[in-house]
């Protein structure tokens, strides 16, 4: 039994305080609902990290989404592709037949730039912001000759560039190394260009059982995970030890290894996150994916390409629709619907997540998910 | 409906404790019985082999693993402060302020100082 993608949608990614939860979510799923050429689901999984209480029934009911299970979960940055992963397995198990899912967030009506620390927790309390975080990571491998200030910055001048072919990207552009080491600092290494946005969007898709559709786009694996101790013991920066493990999981339910997938869409929230994570899934060897990213194999038209939407740091980070965003841009991509930013001959692609928060283990969640082949 | 939301947030406070202990500052954690892990907090067992757990208080020396400089508003926060996570010597990794806007480096050794007035757990260079 395999699960399929039947269709997806997405609102824009922007900063658009203007439109309510309800108006993003009604975009994407009525424009995941006619790709899908259905009109009703099972069931509806949604993932969102700091929506109302209720935001997914005070959308839906209005778009006609009523009467069946709305179950809404919170996984931090890795919510939209929890529900994703939940919604596989529901049309895997036969618990559902047809399920949507759903990726919400409006941030800018709430936060002014990064998301405040979580004052519950003993390293938000201590103020230690997102991008301080990952900057601690960044120091380290600066620390290590693991990467270099270019090479991180060659992410950021990368996926900018990515935007620009993508007319649903908060950002796009051609910018220069010198310009993003040169942009504002935030938490040192890391200065604003190196950081995604905060963005207002959602994102859908509509997962069944097969049907024999061409379009149809298999989710051949996917695997989740929350993160072990991340403590004294830890070489490794926080978070890879979670993605590699998580890929491991992912590339052996598949029965592929990186090397057999034609593009990826991964965690990009902070330049150095898209260096660490193409290491843990196995593009670069540990200290090798700033070298990736200069040499352009990452880039659409190389060898891998690695975030052809933009993605976190040009199309946008809406925390809990982005991984929703990455599955339908996968989808784009392996039907060659990607237009100004397709993969050539993109048969294979790989979705990987990463949410954080909770200081003393390794990550909230990880969610890695092949699909076609 | 909901209720209406505190104006203030009152959450117990989650940092590790530091006290001082004769003229040094130490953070007051757990060990754990049987496998050794340390812990910066008083854990109700063993977060790595679930075992039972003493109470024990580790520093004042450590290790810089990594350290960064915030440099954006942070609420309740006046940027730009350092943070470091700190292995302390035979103790567990925490979070620290750089005290009084001093520097350290990665690898570099520092003390515990404190506690802080404000609860939060500060290290100086002693290099």
């Amino acid at each position: 039994m395999t699960a399929f993608v039947y269709g997806v949608g997405s609102s824009r990614y922007a900063k658009q305080p203007h439109l309510s939860a309800g108006d993003l979510v009604a975009e994407a799923v009525l424009e995941a609902f006619g790709d899908a050429a259905v009109d009703t689901v099972d069931a509806v999984w949604v993932g969102t990290v700091f929506g109302a209480t209720g935001v997914a029934q005070r959308a839906l009911h209005r778009i006609g989404v009523t009467d069946v299970p709305v179950i809404t979960v919170e996984n931090a940055c890795a919510s939209g592709t929890t529900a994703l992963h939940e919604a596989r397995a529901a049309v895997l198990t036969g618990r559902y037949e047809r399920v949507l899912v759903v990726g919400v967030e409006t941030m800018t009506a709430e936060f002014d730039g990064a998301i405040h620390p979580e004052q519950t927790d003993a390293e938000g309390r201590q103020g230690l912001a997102f991008p301080g975080l990952y900057a601690l990571a960044a120091a380290r491998y600066l620390h290590e000759g693991y990467a270099t200030p270019e090479q991180l910055a060659q992410v950021a001048v990368k996926n900018h560039r990515h935007g620009l072919g993508n007319p649903r990207a908060q950002y796009g552009g051609e910018i220069t190394v010198e310009e993003v080491l040169g942009s504002r600092p935030i938490a040192d290494p890391l200065t604003l260009l190196q950081c995604c946005p905060i963005s207002d969007a959602a994102a859908a898709a509509i997962l069944g059982p097969e049907r024999g559709q061409a379009r149809d786009v298999a989710i051949r694996a996917s695997a989740m995970r929350s993160g072990g101790l991340w403590d004294h013991r830890s070489e490794s920066v926080w978070g890879f030890d979670l993605v590699r493990e998580t890929a491991l999981q992912a590339f052996a339910e598949a029965g592929v290894g990186p090397e057999d997938v034609d593009v990826f869409e991964v965690h990009d929230a902070f330049t150095i996150g898209e260096i660490v994570t193409t290491e843990a899934l196995g593009l670069a060897e540990v200290g090798g994916g700033g070298a990736l990213v200069a040499s352009g194999a990452t880039t659409i038209g190389g060898a891998t390409p690695v975030n052809p939407s933009g993605g976190l740091l040009a199309r946008g980070h809406p925390l809990g629709c982005t991984g929703v965003a990455q599955a339908a841009e996968i989808v784009w991509q392996l039907r060659g619907e990607a237009g100004g930013r397709q993969v050539v001959d993109a048969r294979l692609g790989v979705v990987e997540t990463m949410g954080g928060g909770v200081s003393g283990i390794d990550g909230n969640a990880c969610v890695v998910a092949v699909l076609g082949g | 409906m909901m209720g209406t939301r505190k104006a203030s947030l009152t959450v117990p406070d989650p940092r590790p404790s530091v006290v001082e202990q004769g003229s040094v500052a130490r953070v007051l954690g757990a060990r754990c019985s049987s496998c050794g892990y340390p812990s910066a907090f008083a854990v109700p067992r063993c977060p790595a082999c679930r075992a039972v757990v003493c109470p024990e208080a580790f520093g004042p020396g450590g290790t810089v693993w990594s350290v960064t400089t915030i440099r954006i508003p942070v609420p309740g926060r006046t940027p730009p402060y350092s943070l470091a996570y700190i292995d302390l010597d035979d103790g567990p990794r925490v979070l620290a302020h750089v005290s009084g806007g001093g520097s350290v480096e990665i690898g570099g050794r520092v003390q515990l100082v404190g506690p802080g007035a404000d609860g939060d757990i500060e290290v100086e260079s002693t290099e």
